[in-house]
């Protein structure tokens, strides 16, 4: 094993652990403004993977790519807000009994709508949209142009979502909604355009993920299934409300995956995830950032 | 939501009292049941083969709904791992048949009790864990248990299938189908005797309120542990069972899929009340194969149902059936749903 070849798999596992990224940003994101777990993460993943497929095969043609990853994104964010707006929204308003069973029970039931969907419109067919991007040498490493678009737009998604977050009055509002509700409320802040905004903005970061790999993975009605386990197993890793541990979560996943499948057999690829998940829970109970509280 | 159980003992008397008043003939709850009960035994002698195997899938279904409404529904543990359970007892029983030579009545047993020891030790793991991270735990369990069996295929034969010898030295489905009703009916009933008993009004009360039930003197750690291999224990017996029935098993049986059916059907037939996971199985697995013409159009059918219960009509489908119920004999106006008011966040 010579160490270009072993730097060229950690450099393709950083890659997919910044799509990784996406995902847990997202669900951790979404978790810590409304307190309830999206299980249909992986839905939006796919349907943004199914959005750019359209667009760069049909709509827009493949040379236009870079409008159709905007598109997509927008598209999911819109679709995201509307779900939120009809059918998690009423779970605030009081009269529901149970908050957390109410958003599991309807994002699970989401999963099946969109899953079922996506085969009734589409059949149970793969797509892949063309290769947009030519090869990028890195140094003396070869990259597949696709995979490197998908990190640069991952990193740069991950770092525009930072600096909304951290340095702008609409990021302050947002946490200051995720450290108390109520306190929020009381200084004006409108939460359910907050909560609405905040969904459309999670589960786009989710669509955005599914937009950036349909180049390099396929598109197909399942495709969100293992991009949800996948996302889940990271905000174990980083901590459930941490933003900064599922970044480290997501690329360190990415890395052991790809080293293992390389190192040991690349068969029980889906496997190391959650060694690594045991492992740190048995280390660190909350996750490497997580929450001291394990009751939600 | 309110309670089934606790005001049939008393229900009865006051709604025939009614009943003589208006002049109508009083029909208790337990003659309905009996009567169901007969017309379902006497169903195979009116249709073919195939419909009774649908109806023998549908008892199944029964089964795993009822006693994932009995832990989520009635005990307020959102598990996400049943599925997982059922695959357990299915493959637990499976193996025991097929490389121990155990006679398959006894691996059933086996599987049952082996599913029950598996939801015996998650429970006690995940004692401390409430709501979300409950429900992630389960899932994880789930999905590692999915794994394992796919993986093992040396043991398992994975995604290749394992064939498992018959319960019965027939091919025809009517015995069965009397089997799985005997066993659904039996699950339902020892369900609403558990729920009828002390057991069932501590577990209600740790759903309600756990630090209350606890100040209450009710041993939680001891009923939630219960529970959970009381209903992983039903759900592996009801694998198990069904494993030896259609006599071949996948790891696809222990898909997210399944788990999201079972939700399906609980929250369509009406989520804590006896009757409604039975309904909601029955519909959902008949009205699917009915359908099945119209391909997976049928599940986007039930998750737009689904989402519309949850959002307008909680109590499903038991509970439109009672208030029409209601309606019809007694001329009243329907009780429109009352939702319990709860605080803002």
């Amino acid at each position: 094993m010579d160490a270009t070849l072993l730097t060229q798999y950690a450099l393709a596992g950083l890659v997919i652990g910044a799509i990784y990224c996406l995902m847990a940003v997202g669900i951790t994101f979404i978790y810590s403004v409304m307190r309830m777990i999206n299980w249909a993460m992986g839905e939006f993943y796919m349907i943004g993977g199914y959005v750019q497929y359209l667009l760069i095969a049909d709509w827009l043609g493949p040379d236009r790519w870079y409008l159709a990853l905007p598109l997509a994104i927008a598209g999911v964010g819109a679709l995201g807000m509307v779900v939120q707006r009809v059918l998690l929204r009423p779970m605030f308003a009081g009269g529901i009994e149970r908050l957390d069973e109410y958003a599991t029970i309807v994002t699970i039931s989401l999963t099946v709508l969109f899953r079922n969907l996506a085969v009734v419109i589409f059949g149970p067919y793969q797509f892949s949209p063309r290769d947009y991007a030519p090869p990028v040498q890195l140094g003396p490493l070869p990259v597949n142009g696709s995979r490197f678009v998908a990190f640069l737009g991952a990193a740069a998604l991950l770092g525009l979502f930072a600096w909304v977050v951290r340095r702008t009055w609409f990021g302050l509002a947002i946490r200051s909604v995720a450290q108390n509700r109520v306190g929020a409320l009381c200084a004006g802040i409108d939460l359910s355009r907050i909560d609405m905004l905040a969904f459309g903005i999670g589960v786009a970061l989710a669509g955005a993920a599914g937009a950036l790999l349909a180049p390099v993975f396929l598109v197909y009605p399942q495709s969100g299934a293992l991009s949800t386990v996948k996302g889940f197993e990271i905000i174990v890793i980083g901590g459930l409300g941490s933003l900064g541990g599922s970044i480290v979560g997501g690329l360190l996943l990415g890395l052991v995956e790809s080293l293992g499948s390389v190192l040991i057999s690349p068969a029980f690829r889906d496997v190391y995830g959650f060694g690594l998940l045991v492992l740190i829970l048995a280390l660190r109970p909350t996750g490497l950032w997580g929450e001291r509280a394990r009751e939600a | 939501m309110d309670d089934p159980v606790a005001p049939a003992a008393g229900g009865v008397a006051s709604s025939e009292r009614r009943a003589a008043r208006a002049g109508g003939v009083a029909v208790r709850p337990p003659v309905l049941i009996a009567c169901g009960l007969g017309a379902a035994a006497l169903l195979p002698l009116l249709l073919g083969t195939y419909p009774i195997h649908v109806l023998t899938v549908a008892c199944y279904y029964v089964i795993l709904a009822s006693s994932w409404n009995l832990i989520a529904g009635y005990t307020g543990l959102f598990s996400l791992a049943h599925h997982a359970f059922a695959g357990i007892g299915a493959y637990a029983s499976a193996l025991l048949a097929v490389r121990a030579g155990a006679p398959v009545p006894a691996a059933i047993v086996c599987g049952g009790l082996c599913a029950g020891a598996a939801g015996y030790g998650l429970g006690s793991v995940t004692l401390r864990m409430r709501a979300l991270y409950l429900a992630l735990a389960t899932w994880a369990f789930a999905e590692s248990a999915r794994i394992v069996v796919s993986m093992e295929y040396g043991v398992t034969r994975g995604d290749l299938g394992l064939a498992v010898p018959l319960l019965l030295p027939t091919s025809s489905p009517r015995p069965y189908y009397e089997l799985f009703l005997v066993c659904a009916a039996a699950t339902v009933a020892g369900l609403a005797l558990l729920l009828r008993s002390r057991i069932g009004y501590r577990l209600r009360a740790i759903r309600d309120d756990e630090t209350v039930a606890r100040a209450a003197g009710v041993d939680t750690v001891r009923w939630k542990r219960f529970v959970f291999g009381m209903s992983s224990g039903i759900a592996g017996l009801a694998g198990a069972l069904y494993g030896h029935y259609v006599g071949l098993l996948s790891p696809a049986a222990m898909q997210f899929d399944e788990m999201a059916l079972i939700i399906i059907m609980v929250i369509l037939g009406g989520q804590r009340t006896l009757v409604g996971p039975v309904i909601g199985a029955v519909v959902v697995e008949v009205a699917s194969e009915g359908l099945r013409a119209y391909g997976q159009l049928r599940m986007v059918v039930f998750a737009l149902l689904v989402l519309a219960i949850m959002r307008v009509y909680p109590p499903g489908l038991a509970g439109l059936g009672r208030a029409l119920w209601t309606r019809l004999r007694h001329g009243q106006p329907r009780r429109r749903y009352h939702r319990a008011s709860g605080p803002a966040t």
